[in-house]
């Protein structure tokens, strides 16, 4: 019944043998072994799940893993350059405190690198209009807002988003 | 004094991991054979449970195993696991032949795949005999209700009333000009932790195999999990299952979010250690969004009456209080909230004369438990807002009216000790300079089509520890590795506040050595030293403390091994920046040559540890909001909030901050919106998941102005620091509710206080004038 997809996870094709009704997010966390990405409602509640699917912010929770198929896929692992160091974002996360028990922050994250990679000069109104479908229980969004901006004003002093 | 590392925003240790997607939590672990467990539970509110057959789930293949209340141990146990106390009571079977609220757990099944278990549930048959349901404190207090449980002083009291008496009463009232009374009430909301209940226990049966399934004496469980009391689990599991302490394991790494409830046991950990221990296997027990709030923990809901007189001039005279907490189908934490929340009201604002009451009441309602704040949230909401009806009609400034009431140094603070230093009297008085009160509230910005705009002042005070209710300890152990660095070894949790970094902070600041070079060891049993949990906002000023005194005691060593090194007496020695120097001269070595191997002694690895029995810390704070409220939709919109907290000494100031603008989040939330709702009459639940639970997000959220004092150290504290993750919960309630009576002349005595409550208000307001 299970079935083979290969979708590009992180720049690398990986095959994944899932059942026709798993979800993307439970392919990426129990068959790939990427769990990053998290589950804080797994009915597209919570953008705890987020990722990029071909470039687009997604809930991995309301996509079945099948459709996934041959589609490019980001996830928080993916946010590093090859060398390892850190995504402007994850930086200003890092130095703005945007991150406190950090559930949230993987599809915080992968929203904010899709808002950034569309705007990237955002206003704090465009910012926190991006976060709307993104729970975070921890920070009241304020250093949340202030990284966001921190990493946008970052990538355009060095030359454009990754 | 000047510090070198803490008061600074270091590179907190735990976050490198969490934006990368690196950090484990529960959830993530992964074992060799892992089955997947499910639970059933009740879609009645109160009955008893006349049959359940498991044999048709038995049967689906990939099922491995099905536990019910006919299979799994009986033993009666606390609902949280602190060491006993009588902020706790006893009440909990893992299962029971009788279910009391709507969502409890009645099944549990493990098997090769979530979807199978899932399957499986829909196998068992339940018979349920329905009893009366009494989801609210009326009916559970009704004459003749039927009792939802057969332990605690009866009349379904979870424990007896708390009675507080201070002076004379009758004469406070009798000197007084003025006399208010009100009513007040709060709602239900929840914490909603971005991670779901979650664990993984794995019982290892190392004896030989031959050996009788009883034989125990081989036997490890190891349990991952997300909570924030992981040496009280390993007590209560060992406890309940059987099994010495150093037979289990308990691991917490990283967590998302607990805010006081996951100090408690959801019937899950029991369910999943005895599905690992039947099946041979490690069995994963994660809980759905929805069995998140159907099975975790809320608030507690609440009435107040509450009387207070004042003289002309301000002065309070008496107070008089009657507070009835709403358990829930479990005592929890009940009677710790209880007691807290009651006894809170004899302070913040002084008052000689003082008569309360409180009591805690079960329900067939879903369980209240621990949650930021922890009753003080309820009392001081109402006692913050009558004194701003004390104000209006005594025509005196609020916040002028709650500064001369402030308690101050030398009254008696709740715990019965002391109060150290003006830290409620520096929090409104530098509120009131950033705001530029009064003229801020006195001069409002005129309303703007439907939106009419307010100010409001609310204030708190909060201890840091549950001393006296439980007699605290905090320890902790400081290696030096020979090259100059160290471990610290903690047995706090690392909720994601930044705890772990400001221990290390504090030890790195005690040892006069880099922040960088100090790493932190938390969260096994098996390793770390026993540590009560981390709760009541005590992590930095009980564990930081604890991690101070290991850190002196490391120190105490070094300048010994240096002093003979150096051939001076240790006293004439400094350590600063990682260098050891004799005062007064320029002679001195690194703590890497300190330790260094020499003159053929070996290199020294030195080992320090401590116990910190505390007793209790106060912080203050004062928040100022303005808010508009748009007369047409009833929609309340928090426009900004200036929150002024006093905390003693700001280890991380950064995070702190993150403490407070959180905290106002979910403040923010249980004012305007957040209400986990049932059905009065059968007790279901009815907005169990984020679409219908509503809680403050991005779009929500003001901009907040954080400022943190330093002006009332506490010498109990590392430097004087308190507390500070429960502080900003409370104040903005009262602060919202007296901006919109500031708004709009509308007095809100409970919450939510939601846009129908505001229209119905108004409308009510002008047939008054009409
Ligand atoms: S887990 Fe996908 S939106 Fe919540
Ligand atoms: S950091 Fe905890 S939910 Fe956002």
């Amino acid at each position: 019944m299970k079935r083979a997809i290969t979708p590009i996870i992180n720049g690398d094709p990986v095959e994944l043998s899932v059942a026709p009704y798993r979800t993307l997010l439970d392919a990426l966390r129990h068959e790939a072994g990427l769990t990053g990405t998290k589950k804080g409602c797994d009915v597209g509640d919570c953008g705890a799940c987020t990722v990029l699917v071909d470039g687009k912010p997604l809930n991995a929770c309301l996509m079945l893993a099948i459709e996934a198929d041959g589609c490019a896929i980001q996830t928080v692992e993916g946010l590093q350059d090859a060398s390892g160091a850190l995504h402007a974002l994850q930086e200003a996360f890092l130095h703005h405190g945007a991150a406190q028990c950090g559930f949230c922050t993987p599809g915080i994250l992968m929203m904010a690198k899709a808002l950034l990679d569309e705007t990237p000069d955002p206003s704090d109104d465009e910012i926190r209009f991006a976060l709307a479908g993104n729970i975070c229980r921890c920070t009241g969004y304020t250093k949340i807002i202030e990284a966001v901006s921190a990493a946008a004003h970052a990538l355009r002093n060095a030359g454009g988003a990754r | 004094m000047s510090f070198d590392v803490i008061g600074r925003s270091v590179k907190r240790n735990d976050v490198v991991e969490k934006i990368t997607g690196s950090a484990r939590y529960a959830g993530d672990v992964r074992l060799p054979g892992m089955l997947y467990a499910r639970t059933l539970r009740s879609n009645m509110a109160h009955a008893t449970i006349r049959s359940i057959d498991t044999s048709r789930a038995l049967a689906l293949p990939g099922v491995k195993a099905v536990l019910t209340h006919e299979n799994v141990p009986r033993v009666l146990h606390y609902g949280s696991p602190h060491p006993r106390s009588a902020s706790l009571a006893q009440d909990q079977y893992i299962l029971d032949n009788k279910v009391r609220y709507w969502g409890e757990c009645v099944a549990a099944v493990a098997a090769i795949s979530e979807e199978i278990a899932e399957e499986a549930l829909e196998l068992i048959d339940v018979v349920y005999d329905p009893l009366p349901v009494m989801a609210t404190i009326e009916a559970a207090l009704a004459a003749g209700a039927t009792p939802i449980h057969d332990v605690g002083p009866g009349g379904n009291l979870v424990a007896p009333p708390i009675k507080v008496r201070r002076g004379d009463i009758e004469r406070g009232f009798a000197e007084a000009d003025l006399v208010i009374e009100g009513e007040y009430e709060g709602g239900r909301p929840t914490p909603a932790y971005m991670e779901p209940n979650v664990c993984v226990c794995h019982w290892e049966h190392t004896g030989e195999h031959n050996s009788a399934a009883s034989d125990r004496s081989g036997d490890k469980l190891t349990v991952h999990i997300s909570t924030q009391t992981a040496f009280m689990v390993r007590g209560i599991l060992a406890e309940v299952l059987g099994l010495p302490l150093n037979q289990v394991r308990v691991i917490v790494d990283h967590m998302g979010g607990g805010f006081g409830a996951k100090q408690d046991l959801f019937q899950s950990e029991f369910l999943c250690a005895l599905l690992s221990r039947e099946t041979r296997r490690p069995v994963m027990l994660e809980y759905t969004r929805k069995e998140t709030f159907l099975g975790g923990r809320s608030r507690h809901p609440v009435k107040i009456w509450l009387k207070q007189g004042f003289k002309r001039d301000g002065t309070l005279t008496a107070r008089q209080a009657r507070v009835v907490f709403n358990s829930g189908a479990y005592g929890s934490h009940g009677p710790g909230v209880t007691a807290v929340g009651t006894t809170a009201m004899t302070s913040l604002y002084r008052c000689e004369n003082i008569e309360l009451e409180g009591m805690c009441v079960y329900t067939n309602a879903p369980i209240a438990g621990a949650f930021r704040g922890y009753g003080v949230v309820q009392t001081y909401y109402a006692l913050d807002i009558q004194m701003d009806e004390a104000a209006e009609q005594l025509g005196i400034d609020p916040a002028l009216l709650k500064r001369k009431n402030a308690v101050r140094a030398g009254d008696l603070a709740p715990s019965g000790h002391p109060l150290v230093g003006h830290g409620l009297e520096d929090c409104i008085d530098r509120g009131m300079q950033e705001v530029n009160w009064p003229k801020t509230r006195t001069h409002q910005r005129s309303s703007d089509g439907a939106r009419r705009f307010g100010w409001g002042i609310g204030c708190e005070m909060h201890g840091s520890s549950a001393y006296p209710g439980i007699k605290e300890q905090g320890n902790a152990i400081v290696k030096l590795n020979e090259d100059g660095t160290a471990v610290l070894l903690t047995g706090t949790a690392g909720l994601g506040t930044g705890a772990h970094t400001a221990l290390a902070q504090i030890v790195a600041e005690e040892l006069g050595i880099p922040f960088e070079r100090v790493s932190v060891m938390h969260g096994d049993t098996d390793t770390v030293p026993w540590d009560i949990g981390a709760f009541a906002s005590h992590t930095t000023y009980m564990g930081g403390r604890a991690a101070q005194m290991a850190a002196t005691e490391v120190k105490r060593q070094l300048l010994e091994r240096a002093a003979e090194k150096l051939e001076v007496a240790a006293e004439e020695l400094e350590l600063r920046k990682g260098i050891i120097s004799v005062r007064g001269t320029d002679i001195h070595l690194s703590v890497a040559e300190a330790l260094g191997v020499a003159r053929g002694q070996p290199a020294a690895h030195l080992v320090g540890s401590a116990t910190y029995t505390p007793t209790k810390s106060y912080s203050f704070g004062a928040h100022f909001a303005e808010v508009a409220v748009d007369v047409e939709t009833g929609h309340i919109e928090v426009l900004q909030v200036t929150p002024v907290h006093e905390v003693g000494r700001v280890i991380h100031p950064l995070a702190a901050a993150g403490q407070v603008e959180g905290g106002i989040q979910q403040g923010i939330g249980h004012t305007l919106s957040e209400n986990y709702e049932i059905d009065p009459v059968t007790g279901k639940s009815l907005n169990a998941g984020f679409v219908d639970y509503k809680m403050p997000l991005s779009m929500d959220m003001p901009p907040i102005h954080t400022i943190l004092l330093e002006t009332a150290p506490d010498p109990g504290g590392p430097w004087g620091a308190k507390g500070i993750g429960e502080d900003p919960i409370i104040a903005i309630g009262p602060a919202i509710a007296n901006a919109v009576h500031n708004a709009i002349g509308v007095r809100f005595r409970h919450y939510p206080i939601t846009p129908e409550d505001v229209l119905n208000a108004l409308r009510a307001q002008k047939t008054e004038v009409a």
